[in-house]
């Protein structure tokens, strides 16, 4: 595995979620920018058509504006928190939250590949020391792992996907599971040197359900804190 | 007679406020928040044009084009993107696209363009037309 393989992989990653980041973000645009229109169309029917502006449809206009700026709002903070994420090698990370970050941030992937996504919180403290980009790459790259073990053809209905977390703090573990599709094959997950590689960086390692229904990712070492 | 315009979007505030301004325009606006939905509409309605979002969850801009132009090639379709690269115009294009514009659109621009479309889907229904005509003189001999 080359440096430059393992970068690419990386600024593959960061570009993929920048990509829906700022569609998102173009949409939320679009929105303004429409309430804006409707603003401007309502001053000039005032000014040509002498019919007053309704109050109560402004306050309408202005509270659209303001939801869109506040979906916007959060959506950049959570991107501010991706890019952030490479700012220390290594950090107590919280995997829930990692969850909840990529999830978020991932929803337009997910929901373009008809994914509904459950998260089931974590019944103890699910942290990890290690280097935060790399763990949120590598929930990123399991729900790429999802979506594509699907067939050729997009499902008429949405898939369940279940993320649930490990029950020993000491051995923090993320388990994704799918509720209906082929059987994942052991010796297809996480075998390609560039998932080796992140495996390694993230500290984890995989471990498919013998059932075959999804796989877990656990911590390569026990945590001490 | 007004444009009747048929938008699809799976964002459906943007929906709701594109349809009240171009309402008050003077088009005929019907919505759908999927490419799936707006193809079943299709079976039963006809249009001028179609708007439609480049992504869309599940079947995409793209595909959506691709099916609606093999079943009614007539029809007109603007394809609203976030990112208007040549590259994805002259995909759009080859399809089949009227024309692809960029969100935050200009609604002037966009209430041009339906105009124009609906002129150029008059014509060709009215060539889809003659040749129906001719062919059925060839057919019969008159």
């Amino acid at each position: 595995m080359s440096p430059d393989s393992d970068s690419m992989n990386e600024i593959r990653f960061f570009g993929t979620l920048a990509a829906a980041m700022t569609h998102d973000m173009k949409n939320f645009l679009a929105i303004v920018n429409e309430n804006a229109g409707l603003l401007a169309d309502l001053a000039v029917r005032a000014q040509h058509q002498t019919i007053p502006v309704d109050p109560l449809k402004a306050e309408t206009i202005s509270r659209k504006i303001g939801k869109q700026v506040a979906r916007a709002d959060t959506l950049m903070k959570q991107f501010n928190r991706f890019a952030h994420s490479m700012d220390r090698e290594k950090e107590w990370v919280d995997l829930e939250e990692a969850v909840d970050l990529v999830s978020r941030l991932a929803e337009r992937i997910l929901r373009q590949h008809r994914i509904c996504l459950t998260v089931i919180p974590a019944p103890v403290p699910c942290r990890i020391h290690g280097f935060r980009f790399a763990l949120l790459h590598l929930i990123y790259r399991a729900f790429e792992i999802l979506t594509r073990h699907q067939t050729r053809e997009l499902p008429d209905t949405e898939q369940e996907i279940t993320v649930r977390f490990g029950t020993d703090p000491k051995i923090p573990e993320i388990c994704f599971i799918r509720d209906s599709g082929p059987a994942f094959e052991p010796h297809t997950l996480f075998r390609s040197p560039e998932d080796q590689a992140l495996l390694a960086r993230g500290h984890m390692t995989n471990k498919p359900m013998d059932s075959g229904e999804g796989f877990c990712l656990r911590a390569l070492s026990p945590v001490n804190e | 007679m007004s444009e009747k315009v048929l938008l699809v979007d799976d964002e459906k505030d943007f929906l709701d406020i594109m349809s009240e301004r171009m309402e008050a325009r003077g088009m005929t606006v019907k919505t759908a928040t999927s490419a799936d939905q707006a193809l079943k509409m299709l079976e039963n309605e006809s249009f001028d044009a179609i708007v439609m979002d480049f992504k869309m969850p599940g079947m995409d801009g793209i595909q959506a084009l691709k099916n609606i132009k093999s079943e009614k090639p007539e029809l007109q379709i603007i394809l609203l993107t976030g990112y208007a690269t040549v590259e994805k115009t002259v995909e759009a294009m080859k399809i089949g696209a009227t024309d692809l514009l960029e969100k935050p659109a200009d609604l002037e621009e966009l209430a041009a363009k339906i105009k124009q479309a609906k002129a150029e889907k008059m014509l060709l229904v009215k060539k889809q037309t003659e040749e129906k005509i001719k062919d059925i003189l060839k057919r019969f001999g008159g």
